[in-house]
């Protein structure tokens, strides 16, 4: 049975942009209405997912920001903030809220280009422990690079397999006009010349921070043949920070919202066709795809190596450019995803379309694993 | 090492919570001892607070389960045993601050609130206790009473030098004048141990000077921190021919220990900033004499312009106007340069007695 029904998606570029929050959110329910062939007036309520409003821009109460979109409605309305994770826990809301509200519009926002440097670094590791990582300088990519270092420990994880990587979301995010690095060609050249960010992990191993937003419009019921029904949902949380935990080769939440979302869905790891997966550095998809069980504990570098993983191959991850070349645009990142997989299922991805694409899996992460969110979609779309 | 343990369930957390959330009993700290290195990540970008790299983030594990993320600034492998012992309060240095003043009142909160214990020694028994009322009144705005009561308990006041025997460190931050200072040393090192460190919290006297009738010039040097001490993270230090290597080596790793960020000036007067902010404070001061603009204006203007917080007069104001006008009387008679003479508008409200925020008013007005 479906939860509900994605009836429509648009999504701006991820990259830096000089346009305002609020053009790039009228840009993105503009392109979900219209998709959906819809007027502000059908929906029911909506959702804003959005990471770092307050401390880039000193501006919260986002929902409301976006109410002034949409004069005269006065729809109910909130915003939802989970790091990185945003967009997919907002989407899990919408979910359970759309026995209330039969329409819900959610938008995943972020700008991140007007703060730079030091103090950027700094509002992103907000997604980590106040005391126990930013007090000792354990940042965001340092975070990931202990999670990198375990694995290589653990399984022989080599370099070259996150350059595997890093190079096959690049040349995915050619083929997408709303990827971060659409124009930019990365060759080895480029990874090798790539400095170190936190060993072992180097500038190519790393996303950009982008400004964009995404929609989706959801329904409890079915509206036309181009909707995708929405087959499991999942939320789970686990302590902020590695210190926390005893396990650092993978994420227990990831694991744990993977394992409900298929049991909800009725589908096994071997049915899902195509992934979008939280690759905020190389190390995290490889992580994903062994903690979404598309792969056993320790085979992610071998399978990329092997190229199962490409567009071609007998599981795309990331056929959009990923988090990696597609960009990031934090609290937008989780709805990037659900345009990706919907405009895939509808057979609708143009260049980059997918030849086999019944069943996507998206995989949005919050920090260093704090909280992760799973969605399962399409299957039977009669 | 941040651990507490569950003694019923056997649970860790990160946090120093009272009690365990399942058996609601209390937690047990568990002391760091020793730890081998799970993993570690050298770190090339720098963040707020974390500005010099590269660094390295360790994640450890003790053998009784308990982990600890430890920044290092030496290089450090996976598979390495390191030492997670916490400093606890009676290992830390007993630090002396002598003198009432600003900056004297800003030391003590800034140790006390870094665990330190603080021997304050001050010129009259009333001096202090308004000192404490004040220092108390700062930390009150960011501890409750109980952390209030502890972070007193760890000071002490005295009219008497000789409370300095209990120090490894003193900090002198007298009236910014020669002779002052020089006596306050002299009777400060006469109280402390031989093996303490005597520091000046001088703005730019000469440190050779200041030295000359110490017993032991080799554990001499200086420490400036700036004013507010708790937030300003520079601290300028310096030496004099006679400092030791050791004590030179003490007075920068003191001050990363604080969370400041020393930088090693040479013995020149007014060392770098006062340097460089007396002009910039004369010259405003000349632009109002000359009508230029207002104080707020000025202010305003130096602020947007060259994207300072503060603008220079409300920074003299800040500072202290007789400190302001005893720093260039000093430059102009260390450099010979007429150049640094204080304009006559600075000298007028230093005899009328607006000394700036001390006073309630200087350029501005802070009634």
């Amino acid at each position: 049975m479906s939860l509900g029904f994605v009836v429509g998606v648009g999504k701006t570029r991820f990259g830096p942009t000089s346009r305002s929050m609020v053009q790039l959110a009228q840009e993105a329910i503009l392109g979900a209405l219209d998709d959906a062939r819809l007027e502000p007036a059908d929906l029911d309520a909506f959702i804003v997912a959005n990471f770092l409003g307050g401390p880039n821009d000193s501006q919260l109460h986002l929902n409301a920001v976006v109410a002034g979109l949409m004069p005269g409605l006065n729809l109910p309305s909130w915003r939802v903030e989970a790091a990185c994770a945003s967009g997919g826990v907002a989407l899990h809301q919408a979910l359970l809220a759309l026995r209330t509200y039969p329409r819900i519009l959610v938008l995943g926002i972020e700008r991140m280009s007007g703060v730079v440097g030091t103090a950027l670094t700094r509002n992103i590791g907000m997604a980590g422990d106040v005391l126990l990582d930013q007090a000792v300088g354990l940042n965001f990519p340092a975070s990931y690079a202990l999670v990198a270092q375990r694995h290589m420990q653990e399984y022989g994880t080599l370099l070259t397999d996150f350059e595997a990587v890093s190079l096959k979301n690049h040349a995915n995010a050619r083929l997408n006009p709303r990827a971060h690095f659409y124009h930019k060609e990365v060759a080895q050249a480029d990874i090798d010349g790539g400095p170190t960010v936190a060993a072992p992990l180097r500038l190519y191993d790393c996303c950009p921070v982008s400004d964009g937003a995404a929609a989706a419009v959801l329904s409890a019921e079915r509206i036309d043949d181009r909707s995708v029904p929405v087959l499991g949902s999942a939320v789970a949380s686990d302590a902020i920070s590695l210190v926390q935990r005893e396990f650092h080769t993978g994420f227990t939440a990831a694991r744990e919202a993977a394992r409900r979302a298929y049991a909800q869905a009725g589908v096994a790891p071997a049915d899902v066709d195509f992934a979008e997966v939280h690759d905020c550095f190389t190390i995290a998809e490889l992580v994903a795809m062994e903690d979404l069980g598309l792969c056993a504990p320790g085979e992610s570098g071998p399978m990329v190596r092997e190229g199962m993983t490409a567009r071609d191959g007998r599981l795309p991850v990331n056929a959009s450019g990923g988090l990696k070349a597609g960009g990031h645009a934090i609290g937008a990142t989780g709805i990037g995803q659900v345009y990706e997989s919907v405009t895939q299922i509808r057979g609708e991805a143009g260049e980059r379309q997918l030849d086999r694409a019944r069943v996507g899996l998206t995989h949005n992460v919050g920090g260093v694993g704090g909280t992760c969110a799973v969605h399962l979609f399409g299957g039977d779309r009669s | 090492m941040t651990c507490y343990r569950c003694a019923a369930c056997g649970r860790h957390y990160a946090y120093e919570l009272d009690v365990c959330t399942y058996c609601r009993v209390p937690l047990e700290h568990t002391p760091g001892g020793t730890a081998s290195v799970l993993a570690v990540t050298r770190v090339d970008v720098p963040s707020l607070g974390h500005e010099d790299v590269p660094y390295w983030c360790a994640l450890v594990r003790d053998e009784s389960g308990c982990q600890a993320l430890v920044k290092r600034d030496v290089a450090t492998e996976t598979g390495a045993t390191i030492s997670l012992a916490a400093v606890e309060v009676e290992d830390r240095s007993v630090v002396g601050i002598l003198g009432t003043g600003t900056m004297g009142r800003g030391l003590v909160e800034l140790l006390l609130s870094r665990g330190h214990q603080v021997v304050w020694v001050g010129r009259s028994d009333e001096s202090l206790a308004s000192g404490r009322q004040r220092v108390a009144d700062r930390l009150a705005r960011v501890m409750d009473e109980d952390e209030l009561e502890e972070v007193s308990s760890r000071l002490v006041t005295s009219a008497d030098p000789s409370a300095f025997i209990r120090c490894d460190l003193v900090i002198e931050a007298v009236v910014e004048e020669l002779e002052p200072k020089r006596d306050a040393l002299v009777r400060a090192e006469a109280a402390m141990r031989p093996d303490a460190v005597l520091a000046t919290n001088t703005s730019g006297l000469p440190l050779d000077e200041l030295s000359r009738s110490l017993l032991r010039p080799e554990r001499f040097g200086a420490l400036h921190f700036f004013n507010p001490p708790s937030r300003m993270r520079l601290v300028e230090t310096s030496t004099c021919a006679s400092t030791s290597v050791e004590t030179a080596a003490f007075l920068d790793d003191f001050s990363r220990s604080l969370g400041k960020i020393p930088i090693r000036i040479a013995q020149r007067p007014a060392f770098v900033v006062n340097r460089v902010l007396m002009p910039l404070i004369n010259e405003a001061v000349r632009s109002l004499e000359e009508g230029a603009a207002s104080a707020e204006s000025i202010d305003e203007a130096i602020k947007l312009g060259l994207n300072h917080p503060m603008g220079p007069l409300a920074l003299a104001d800040l500072i202290g106007l007789d400190v302001v006008l005893s720093i260039m009387e000093n430059l102009v008679e260390r450099t010979g340069d007429e150049a640094y003479d204080p304009r006559p508008l600075l000298k007028t409200l230093v005899a009328e007695g607006k000394l700036g925020r001390k006073t309630g008013e200087g350029f501005h007005s802070y009634r």
